[in-house]
């Protein structure tokens, strides 16, 4: 209860004013901010600018010899130069190296280097340079940390002369030209700046700006977790392109799709990647081209046919009826590949097959008709019924050896959201067959734990690739199961059959293209047999840019519907033009802007200066 | 003798509330005892936070020791990695020594200032944080600074004409957007803001903490940066703000029946000045141990706005240390919370001493 007679100070309205004066300064402060900060008066006056959005693995380190992450791997292919490009068709070429031969007994390859190319601080690129970083990753354990199994079948390197590389190796290297190829193979770094830096490998950073490189483009900064800024090389010549049109480059760490879309918007990044939803709704704004790229990756089901340790010795708690191949072959049976890809993608990618994605056509492999396995829940049953899996009385079957019902784990992606759609889907057609699921919701580090120690039945997985298949075909050979202590597997799903291996090694020495393919082709229709991994789908690439700020992107064929994958950031920064309107969209922008912010402005000091009058003319009233 | 006004008003006072003792041998003892008393309560006081921050680091030590983790196999993912290379990798990380040794040169390490060395950045970890800590400090401080003064000052109005439309409207107002959560806000603020809607055009950038083509110096780029700050702490401060209305509207509300107030009144002092002077103060210390709490939690950042707004803060940082998981950083990290909010703890305690005489008279 109030208790006693309130008397209101007359001093009130002077200091409602005095409040009213600040916020009103606020207000103007804040549109100032804005007015200044709005449209390209900002920018640079001449230079043409291209920002794009950085890989969302951001950068680890800019170190070329340690980092792993895509942002940095991006970085090195636009900075430093490489032994081979990969050509727009995807065929290795010239890069530094402008031509090569092979010896009679494949041992030895001979690179003849491009004469007359300068670093950015104007010293001579020799093949003495390229020489020089191999052989410090084929010597020096912390140099081989990102790249050491790219050059492990290296015998020597040698620079006889400044043009001549000489690259021996133990035994025949089909994917020679793909070890150092921009952006997923070895940069080449400038021996006279690293070799100082020999004894404090592990910890030197290489953020001296700009970064002595040679490539399209020249780090100038990067600002740790925002963006990079490069600036053109501009006596950067590769066949027929030459230096990069734009002036400046900045990539942009975007940390998640919506702050993304909403940058692409409002014309802060000129291109960026969607998803399927947000492509569907950008592709229908005039400002913006929507791209589809071939897929360069798999998603797929997962299955622990039985973990064992590279010694053969049983590992984890995967469950042991999944080692009955009928099983395994009765799941991929019951599964719909087409209602996932149009549930989930929205019909933007392939119906999954073989291992291999298709945005290399060189790889793809689809099989034959008689093995094609579809969508057929009574094969599927039928497959179980025959294997003596009886349905008991809540419909899930059991093994009438064990008595255990068939019921398994299936792990996915916490965090991802096409994970959680594909598991329900999952979840009903196998209950259709007698296998139930459990699904489990599982951070990123919990999943590849579980994966380390086989502690999973199923698992969602998703893999992309480069242009060179060796390291995806590689996962699922025996060499790489974990030793005995569980430490230092890569294996995908512990498959590992005498059989695959063969081929693996025979395609590694195979340097005729046509024989290797039939190989690689080989291999797929065993891992397709074997239900290991069963790829549920390719999904597109899906990019947008806004054509009022670049255009010439790289599109098309011959091998895609789209952009190239491999080559996206290498191409793709290096042949994009600005267009000739490329300020008139933002200008009018700003003038807008402008207008609202002064009106928003102009609205506050009215209302303001009505609430001061008001209240002067009620003060007695109120004191 | 006579009595200060503001003992009559039984109101606490900024100084000693006590009257002076007369001089002599038993005022100086009693002056001795008082620093005496004081000392023993903030050698406590640091004592008792000594040792919370060494069980805290233990807790933390053993917790992400149990965390599920892989993190050679998640740093090499997807790259030509041989098992030698793993194991060169493990070697390098420390990650086959026995936990003792890692435990002993986690405190070690600690002790000594250092803060170890992130396995996916491959970086001391201190230079990391040091590199994440500016931008978490300028985003929370600035957020909190206005989250604190418009809170408390919307609780005290709001207190103060309990049930009338502005309480009800302010109250109302400020539980819906606490209870709206921060991503939702974020992405709503973003697309009305960044992308525009309708005739309303972009104001605002969608992301980053500064423009790349704006040099990184003078007033531009404390224009840029304050542009770039405006959503991501208006979505902090729309979130946050309602904490400090309800405490401080509670704390006055349980004030406005205290007969120090209805002296006041009888005084014929202004509604303002009683409010100001005598009701506010006493109903503010619940508010400071919260707003302590809160400064302690500011280093924290906040995840979930850094990364809508790609803001490059200790809190995206954290995040990125879970992924992999980053023992050394997320170790690094949690020490750095941890003591922040130690020793905002340890400065609220110091102060409600110096703003609350029962504190002292205890």
């Amino acid at each position: 209860m109030r208790v006693g007679t309130v008397r209101h100070d007359p001093r009130g309205p002077g200091r409602v004013r005095r409040l009213v004066a600040i916020a009103l300064g606020g207000a103007l402060l804040v549109a100032a901010a804005v007015g200044l900060g709005t449209g390209p008066a900002s920018a640079a006056a001449s230079d043409t600018n291209l920002t794009v959005t950085m890989d969302g693995s951001g950068i680890d380190t800019l170190n070329p010899f340690l980092s792993f992450y895509n942002g940095a791997l991006n970085t090195f292919g636009l900075i430093y130069p490489s032994l081979n490009s990969l050509g727009k068709d995807g065929v290795p070429g010239p890069y530094l190296a402008k031509s090569w031969t092979t010896s009679d007994d494949k041992l030895t390859w001979t690179f003849t280097v491009q004469d007359g190319l300068k670093w950015s601080d104007g010293q001579p690129i020799t093949a003495e340079d390229a020489a020089w970083t191999f052989n410090l990753i084929m010597t020096n354990p912390t140099a081989a940390t990102a790249n050491g199994s790219l050059v492990a079948n290296f015998a020597s390197v040698t620079a006889p002369d400044a043009t001549t590389l000489v690259v021996k190796t133990k035994q025949p290297q089909a994917n020679m030209l793909y070890v150092s190829i921009p952006v997923s193979g070895i940069p080449i770094v400038p021996k006279h700046v690293w070799s100082a830096h020999v004894a404090d490998l592990k910890s030197y950073k290489n953020e001296t700006y700009p970064v002595v490189g040679y490539g399209p483009w020249l780090l100038q900064t990067y600002q740790t977790d925002q963006f990079e800024r490069f600036t053109a090389n501009k006596a950067f010549r590769l066949g027929s392109s030459g230096a990069p049109k734009f002036d400046t480059l900045v990539v942009q760490l975007l940390k998640n799709s919506d702050a993304s879309v909403a940058a692409l918007k409002n014309g802060q990044v000129a291109d960026t990647s969607v998803n399927a939803k947000q492509f569907d709704v950008l592709k229908a704004d005039t400002k913006m081209t929507a791209v589809q790229e071939v897929g360069n990756g798999w998603t797929g089901l997962e299955i622990n046919g039985g973990a064992r340790t590279k010694s053969g010795k049983a590992i984890g708690t995967g469950n042991p009826l999944l080692g009955d191949p009928q099983v395994r072959s009765a799941i991929h049976w019951a599964i719909d590949k087409n209602k996932l890809l149009t549930n989930v993608l929205g019909g933007k990618g392939v119906v999954g097959n073989g291992y291999l994605p298709p945005a290399y056509p060189q790889w793809s492999w689809k099989p034959a008709a008689a093995d094609a396995v579809t969508y057929d829940p009574a094969k599927a049953n039928s497959i179980l019924d025959a294997a003596g899996y009886t349905k008991g009385a809540d419909g899930i079957r059991v093994d009438p050896r064990t008595g255990k019902k068939l019921d398994f784990r299936l792990g996915i992606h916490s965090d991802s959201a096409s994970d959680a759609q594909i598991s329900q889907f999952l979840k009903g057609w196998l209950t259709d067959i007698g296998i139930s699921i459990r699904i489990d919701s599982l951070s990123f580090a919990q999943l590849n734990s579980n994966l380390s120690r086989a502690d999973w039945d199923m698992l969602m997985d998703a893999w992309t690739t480069g242009p060179d298949p060796t390291y995806l075909l590689s996962i699922q050979t025996c060499g790489t199961l974990p030793d005995d202590t569980g430490a230092n597997g890569n294996t995908d799903a512990f498959y590992c059959t005498p059989e695959y291996d063969k081929l693996f090694a025979q395609q590694v020495v195979t340097l005729d293209a046509t024989e290797r393919v039939k190989i690689v082709a080989q291999m797929q229709d065993i891992l397709y047999k074997a239900n290991y991994d069963i790829i549920l789908f390719y999904g597109d690439g899906l990019e947008v840019y806004r054509n009022d700020h670049v255009s010439n992107l790289l599109f098309g064929p011959p091998s895609s519907t789209g952009l190239h994958p491999a080559q996206s950031v290498f191409w793709n920064y290096l042949d994009a033009t600005p267009p000739g309107a490329a300020s008139a969209a933002p200008a009018a922008s700003s003038s807008k802007t402008g207008l609202v912010v002064g009106g928003v402005a102009v609205l506050v000091v009215l209302l303001a200066g009505a609430f001061v009058l008001r209240r002067r003319s009620t003060s007695d009233l109120r004191g | 003798m006579s009595i200060p006004p503001d003992v009559l008003l039984g109101e606490p006072l900024a100084a000693d509330p006590t009257p002076d003792p007369p001089s002599g041998a038993s005022g100086v003892g009693s002056k001795a005892g008082a620093r005496t008393a004081a000392l023993w309560f903030y050698a406590r006081k640091l004592l008792a936070a000594v040792v919370s921050f060494f069980i805290t680091l233990v807790i933390g030590f053993v917790l992400f020791q149990l965390m599920p983790a892989d993190p050679v196999r998640a740093l090499t993912q997807g790259r030509p990695t041989s098992a030698a290379q793993m194991q060169a990798l493990r070697d390098s990380l420390g990650l086959d020594k026995p936990l003792w040794q890692r435990f002993a040169s986690f405190v070690g390490d600690t002790l000594h200032g250092r803060l170890g060395f992130s396995w996916q950045f491959q970086e001391p970890v201190a230079s990391l944080v040091g590199s994440h800590l500016w931008p978490t400090v300028l985003l929370m401080g600035v957020s909190t600074v206005i989250s604190v003064s418009l809170g408390l000052w919307l609780g005290i109005r709001s207190g103060w004409r309990q049930g009338s439309v502005f309480d009800r409207i302010s109250s109302g107002v400020s539980l819906t957007l606490w209870s709206v959560p921060t991503f939702w806000l974020g992405l709503l603020l973003l697309v009305a803001f960044s992308v525009g809607f309708g005739p309303i055009p972009s104001l605002f950038p969608a992301d980053g903490m500064s423009d790349p083509s704006i040099a990184a110096a003078g007033w531009p780029h404390v224009v840029d940066v304050a542009r770039h700050l405006v959503l991501p702490v208006a979505t902090l401060v729309l979130g946050d703000y309602a904490l400090y209305v309800s405490i401080m509207r509670s704390s006055l509300i349980d004030e406005m029946d205290s007969p120090y107030l209805l002296t006041a009144r009888a005084k014929g002092l202004f509604d303002s000045d009683v409010r100001r002077k005598h009701a506010v103060p006493n109903a503010l210390l619940p508010a400071v141990t919260v707003i302590f709490l809160q400064i302690g939690g500011i280093i924290g950042g906040a995840v979930t706005v850094e990364t809508v707004y790609s803001w490059p803060g200790l809190g995206y940082l954290t995040y990125q240390a879970l992924k992999v998981p980053d023992l050394p950083l997320l170790q690094g990290t949690f020490i750095i919370f941890s003591a922040s909010v130690i020793i905002m703890n340890l400065a609220a305690d110091v102060l409600y001493r110096f703003l609350d005489p029962r504190v002292r008279a205890q």
